[in-house]
């Protein structure tokens, strides 16, 4: 039986999006306030469309560099091409070839770094760095003029091999910029120095399981857990599995959970340095506080009041942003039609379905522009960069003291919080298992030894 | 559902008539003292009484009505006013949700997108379709049969036992043997009860659930097809989700048919269950009785005009059905080939979400009703009745 009636979803607060899909079209998808109006604000919109739609230029990877003055955005493509592009109007800063063109050899991850790196003379350089499906993680080095024509990426500042064998499927770089952690099917997570560019740590595959079997690695993604801690890191492997590292501590995971039964393709951490939210395969979208390992899609535990995101989501995840300032999870199922290849967008605290935007293609990748305040103004792609300048610093100011000083250090606080928080919880964890009874849960056993 | 309509269909009835209907309530109430419920009255004939009155009351009422109704379309015609709206029946497909995601004819991304996707190789005619049918593990009477048709139905099919080997394995042979799809027909206790086609080298997987199936033997005045390439009909594949499922069908079948054999495949697409039916069909001239009847009631310019659009009298077109019957519904449809641990699903069919319960809220209402019944304490009386006849027994 049709749905006879309408959903309706609230609007969502101002924001603006980007996102990259198989055809190689960039999307940008802005909410704007009504007239001024405080809370009404109209629903999100597709207001620009870079590109031409070819199969051969499917975005595999994008990374943004959302600063105020002089924002950058950096994207591979599947043909082998990288391209810097300003996130505003869309207009290509540098286009190279990579060398890693090959047919089974494709970028899987990109970043662009915000700091600018001590090697780097000039301030319009940049640093990039790409991780490929073999293992061929590249620095690249990235020189910016006015026009096209003089800017260039140079072809490789240094380039190391993540993994002998296997197929890397993620990358993450840490809020520092100093580490970088790698994994993949057949690869263990890995974090390198990138300063001296060699592996400092890897990580060990859980045991076998009380009725002897062991499940080969697969990691579909991973990230960082805080912004500030290059220590903890979360991994969502193809068997469902959540898993919490700590490098400080030992090599096989602390906390590890299942979740349902497709494999998670998308892990992205919270500002608060403890929740995370992860996507599967099927369209299931999930946040869980890493201290305790709780999935509370049983909305009965008190302590915290976390959960599965309910919505229309009917394809898989492939990609979660969290908004940096406003209370949003940008989630994009990637694939298709009738009910996905919808870009929507979640309240975090009431995890409630705030919209969506239906973008006709598969998503590969979503990015936010956290700069994207509309007051009434007009936006930034369409107001030319000089005369808005004032309206920039004073913005800048506001900005830094909002997130630039006060934030990080309440972070840090409840990052501490966390760490001397961990073990109790942690250990009621433990019993239930035990009471449990389930062999799944073993990493809990070896993690209980540790500490 | 249906009591939802009824309130809304009282909202929107005229002001009078409500008044007419209140103030007599009110009379009645007067008369009665106080309101009694009249399902709350015991004796059977009484209640019936009540109840012939009160439908009574209701057919006058809606007399009533469609006089007035119809005194006032008359007096619109008299007085050349515009004649007042006629209201439209609800139904199922004029309340349904709009869907953003429909298809347009206007959409070059659309296109784009298909001529990018797995199928346009084969829908270009550049490869020709390659199908490959196996089974589940284990598959007996019903399952062989039916795959016996889709052989004749689908051309350039290929059977292949299943034995014990894994699907991804099976999935890796056809790549190599350069097939372009696999069915696997699923049997349930004898009864093939859900089918799996995939596009291969890297097309999607669609896991479709098999129902109401009537073989060929089955059908009454059935006929046989040939073994012309078939043509294919796809009614109603809209939306995204449905374009891509429709072109997954369509990579399926040759894409020049031979109009020469008049074979007709279909797959009709109604709220989200596909149908599929497989016929012959024919053009005949019939010069019978219908046209001389015909002409014996129309004027000339009529006749005249007969004679001009069809001289030897009307063609027809006849169906006779052949080939098996059955309705598939969508279960899910996964990116890539075979792999559900780690697959990426492009969509899935979940039915414990909020949305797809709500409008159920009538059928919920029902079973509630239902449960109390079952609480009556006759009926728990019977029920032990039942069991001790079969303990005896």
């Amino acid at each position: 039986m049709p749905r006879t009636i309408a959903v309706d979803c609230p609007g969502c607060p101002p924001i603006r999006a980007l996102t990259f899909d198989t055809l190689g079209l960039i999307k940008v998808v802005e909410a704007r306030r009504v007239d001024g109006n405080q809370g009404n604000v109209s629903s999100p919109k597709v207001v620009e469309r870079w590109g031409e739609p070819n199969l051969s230029n499917c975005i595999l990877a994008a990374s943004i560099d959302d600063r105020r003055i002089d924002p950058l955005l950096a994207l591979a493509r599947k043909s082998g091409l990288i391209e810097v592009i300003n996130p505003l109007n869309g207009d290509i800063r540098v286009s190279a070839k990579s060398d890693v063109g090959s047919d089974d050899d494709s970028v899987v991850g990109i970043h662009l770094f915000r700091r600018e790196r001590s090697e780097s003379s000039s301030s319009r350089s940049r640093t990039l760095l790409t991780t490929t499906t073999k293992g061929a993680a590249t620095l690249r080095s990235l020189e910016l003029a006015d026009s096209s024509a003089h800017s260039s990426i140079s072809d490789s500042l240094k380039t190391w091999r993540v993994c002998s064998s296997g197929d890397v499927s993620c990358s993450a770089v840490d809020g520092s910029e100093c580490y970088a952690l790698y994994g993949g099917k057949g690869v263990e997570v890995n974090v390198w120095d990138l300063e001296k560019c060699d592996k400092i740590w890897t990580a060990k595959s859980p045991p076998k399981d009380s009725l002897g079997i062991f499940t080969p690695t697969w990691f579909t993604s991973a990230t960082f857990l805080c912004k500030d801690d290059s220590r903890k890191i979360v991994a969502g492997t193809n068997n469902h599995q959540v898993r919490l590292y700590d490098i400080a501590s030992q090599r096989r995971p602390v906390i590890s959970f299942d979740f349902r039964e497709a494999s998670i393709k998308a892990v992205t951490a919270d500002l608060d340095g403890n929740t995370v939210y992860f996507g599967t395969g099927s369209g299931d979208l999930a946040s869980a506080d890493m201290r305790t390992g709780q999935i509370g899609y049983n909305l009965s535990y008190e302590r915290k009041l976390l959960g599965c995101f309910i919505g229309k989501c009917s394809g898989s995840i492939r990609s979660i942003v969290r908004h940096p300032e406003l209370p949003i999870i940008a989630s994009c199922g990637p694939v298709i039609l009738g009910l996905d290849s919808y870009l929507r967008l979640w309240n975090t605290k009431t995890r409630q379905l705030l919209s969506e935007v239906f973008l006709k293609q598969h998503l590969n990748v979503v990015l936010v522009d956290s700069n994207f305040e509309d007051e009434g103004r007009t936006p930034y792609a369409v107001t030319e960069a000089p005369s808005n300048e004032e309206h920039e610093v004073i913005q800048n100011l506001d900005g830094e003291v909002e997130d630039g000083h006060v934030l990080p250090v309440k972070r840090k606080n409840a990052s501490k919080d966390n760490n001397q928080n961990k073990l109790k919880p942690k250990k009621k964890n433990k019993k239930r298992v035990q009471a449990e009874g389930d062999g799944r849960c073993s990493p809990f056993f070896s993690c209980s030894t540790a500490y | 559902m249906g009591a939802k309509r009824k309130h809304s269909e009282a909202i929107e009835e005229s002001a009078e008539a409500e008044k007419d209907h209140k103030e007599r309530r009110e009379e009645e109430k007067t008369s009665r003292k106080r309101q009694v419920l009249a399902s709350t009255i015991k004796n059977k004939d009484k209640r019936s009484a009540v109840y012939a009155k009160l439908k009574q009351e209701k057919k006058r009422d809606k007399q009533k009505k469609a006089k007035a109704r119809e005194a006032a379309e008359k007096r619109a015609l008299e007085l050349g006013e515009e004649l007042p709206p006629k209201k439209a029946p609800r139904t199922i497909e004029n309340t349904r949700e709009v869907d953003e995601t429909v298809c347009k004819p206007d959409d070059e991304e659309l296109f784009a997108g298909n001529d990018a996707d797995e199928f346009s190789g084969i829908l270009k005619q550049e490869v020709i379709p390659k199908i490959l049918i196996t089974t589940c593990r284990f598959n007996s009477s019903r399952g062989p049969a039916f795959i016996s048709e889709l052989l004749s139905v689908i051309p350039n099919a290929h059977y292949f036992r299943r034995g014990t080997y894994d699907l991804k394995k099976i999935v890796e042979y056809a790549k190599n043997k350069d097939f372009t799809s696999i069915i696997v027909v699923h049997t349930n206790r004898r009864e093939p009860d859900a089918l799996l086609v995939m596009g291969l080298p890297d097309g999607p997987t669609a896991h479709f659930k098999l129902s109401r199936l009537v073989l060929r033997k089955d059908i009454k005045n059935h006929g046989n097809p040939t073994s012309h390439k078939p043509e294919l009909v796809l009614n109603n594949f809209t939306t995204r989700l449905g374009h891509r499922v429709g072109r997954l069908i369509q990579s399926l079948f040759p894409q020049d048919p031979n109009f020469r054999g008049r074979r007709v495949v279909t797959f009709h697409n109604q709220r989200d269950f596909i149908f599929f039916r497989h016929h012959r069909y024919i053009f005949e001239t019939k010069e019978t009785k219908l046209p001389e009847i015909k002409a014996k009631k129309t004027t000339e310019k009529d006749k005249e005009k007969e004679d001009a659009s069809a001289p030897q009298g009307k063609t027809i077109a006849r169906l006779q059905e052949c080939g098996p019957r059955f309705t598939l519904k969508l279960v899910s449809l996964q990116h890539g080939t075979f792999d559900t641990k780690g697959g990426e699903f492009e969509w899935v069919h979940k039915c414990s979400e909020p949305e797809n319960i709500l409008p159920k809220k009538s059928w919920r209402k029902q079973g509630k009703v239902h449960a109390l019944c079952l609480q009556d304490q006759r009926y728990c009386r019977t029920v032990v009745v039942s069991v001790k006849c079969a303990a005896s027994n």
